[in-house]
């Protein structure tokens, strides 16, 4: 089964409302970025052998990212937003209980971290850095202009990838911690020999 | 996305055929079974299976669908000779290929059985819009009977050469075949319980607005400038063309696309 079917061989493509858009569309940029993201997620966990809680827990907000790039493909004023699945704020629970379960066993900081150690860890801080990316690309379509469901959804979607953020520092952290890499801590400075 | 597939088992009805190489099957309707005009569902025997946009309405107590005989085509092969009777299990429903109401035309573009999710949408009462239906010959001018009724506009647009006195009124019942010196192929038969004759379905005579090419000529000359809703359902080829001149000749439209493998 062929995959291509060449309708953005121009330079536009269609958003799941149907209109026809640049590649370089505000949408098409925030969404690219969350399947940028979502395929970090993919090589980390394909790193993480043998952790199977995190693994299911990295696959869960795979899934939760498909649903987030839904909504961005899908103009708020389309009919068809009552087609997509809710995100409801119960996924945003779900990864503040999960923050604070990997940040149990982890040590208060007191200074900053380099974003290095472990590959999983460096994974973890890719997808992070893609994440807060991710983040700056969906505020411009925060518009005081969507209202009722799309307004709530939007607003769902922004504190999800805000606190999908902080999960991914954390879990950065914690991969350093089971693989018993010491983090690196930062000193202005102090690690250049000159 | 919100979707709510099951897995269902239903009994093959009737089949008749439709033309030399298409047939339409009825099968029985799980009474849970739900769906909206323009989804399909993946039906599956003896280990084969195929999506099928479904072209019954949702208030109807059967589900029909609409399949072109593949040449190697495991499935199609099998459905074209299966015993009335023979239960075939389905999944589904899916797509997101449903009418949108919106204050643009609505322009439906189908090529062959592509056609099936537009009837679908026929069979439920939408009405009103532009359809464009790109075939070979007449005979696959498929529902052109439910079309006619509620179309504003059908086009038929036919890329293989119609002699004139086809193209003035092509008379698609048995009778008039004869009359008209045409052989009825074989194929055009109805089978043991099918409750309507061929004819109910095919044109008596070639719409009026039938146009020779296809279907992307007549688009790119005559259909009016302007933003549409445009609903696409074909082969690769079709969706391609047809999205790059909307891009060029009807900007502000919104395209939706099913694409058939």
């Amino acid at each position: 089964m062929k995959i291509y079917t060449g309708t953005g061989d121009k330079g536009k493509t269609s958003l799941f409302s149907g209109e026809r858009v640049l590649k370089n569309n505000a949408r098409i940029d925030a969404y690219g970025d969350i399947d940028e993201l979502n395929s970090i997620l993919g090589a980390l966990a394909a790193d993480l052998s043998g952790e199977k809680e995190l693994i299911e827990e990295l696959r869960q907000i795979q899934a939760v990212l498909m649903q987030l790039s839904a909504w961005l493909a899908t103009s708020p004023d389309s009919a068809l937003i009552e087609s997509l699945a809710e995100i409801s704020t119960e996924r945003i629970t779900f990864l503040e209980n999960a923050i604070d379960r990997l940040q149990k066993d982890l040590p208060v900081l007191q200074s900053f971290i380099l974003p290095a150690g472990h590959t999983t860890a460096a994974w973890a801080h890719v997808a992070r850095t893609v994440c807060r990316r991710s983040e700056r690309k969906v505020v411009p379509l925060l518009s005081s202009s969507l209202k009722g469901k799309a307004a709530e959804q939007y607003r769902n979607l922004f504190v999800f990838l805000n606190r999908l953020s902080d999960y991914l520092f954390v879990l950065a952290r914690h991969c350093n911690h089971i693989q018993g890499v010491p983090e690196k801590l930062w000193k202005a400075c102090g690690d250049f020999q000159i | 996305m919100k979707t709510r597939v099951s897995t269902y088992t239903a009994t093959l009805l009737k089949r008749r055929w439709l033309s030399k190489k298409t047939f339409e099957i009825t099968l029985s309707r799980p009474p849970t079974f739900e769906f909206k005009p323009g989804q399909r569902i993946n039906l599956s025997a003896d280990e084969h299976e195929r999506d099928y946009s479904i072209i019954s309405a949702p208030a109807e107590s059967e589900i029909a669908l609409c399949i072109r005989k593949v040449p190697g085509g495991m499935l199609s092969t099998l459905l074209s000779n299966a015993a009335i009777g023979t239960s075939l299990s389905f999944n589904g429903p899916y797509g997101y290929f449903t009418y949108h109401p919106s204050p643009r035309s609505a322009a439906f573009i189908a090529t062959g059985t592509g056609i099936a999710p537009f009837c679908s949408m026929a069979r439920s009462g939408i009405s009103g819009y532009t359809l464009l239906h790109g075939v070979s010959l007449p005979e696959e001018l498929y529902y052109a009977f439910l079309f006619q009724q509620s179309a504003k506009n059908y086009v038929a647009c036919l890329s293989e050469p119609t002699t004139t006195r086809a193209a003035g009124g092509l008379d698609f019942s048995a009778r008039g075949a004869k009359r008209q010196g045409r052989e009825v192929p074989q194929s055009l038969r109805v089978e043991p319980g099918a409750k309507h004759p061929v004819w109910k379905t095919q044109p008596k005579k070639l719409p009026a607005d039938s146009f020779q090419g296809k279907v992307t000529q007549y688009l790119a000359q005559h259909l009016e400038s302007k933003a549409y809703d445009f609903y696409l359902c074909g082969r690769r080829e079709m969706i391609r063309e047809v999205t790059l001149l909307i891009d060029e000749r009807f900007a502000g439209s919104l395209v939706y696309t099913e694409l058939f493998y």
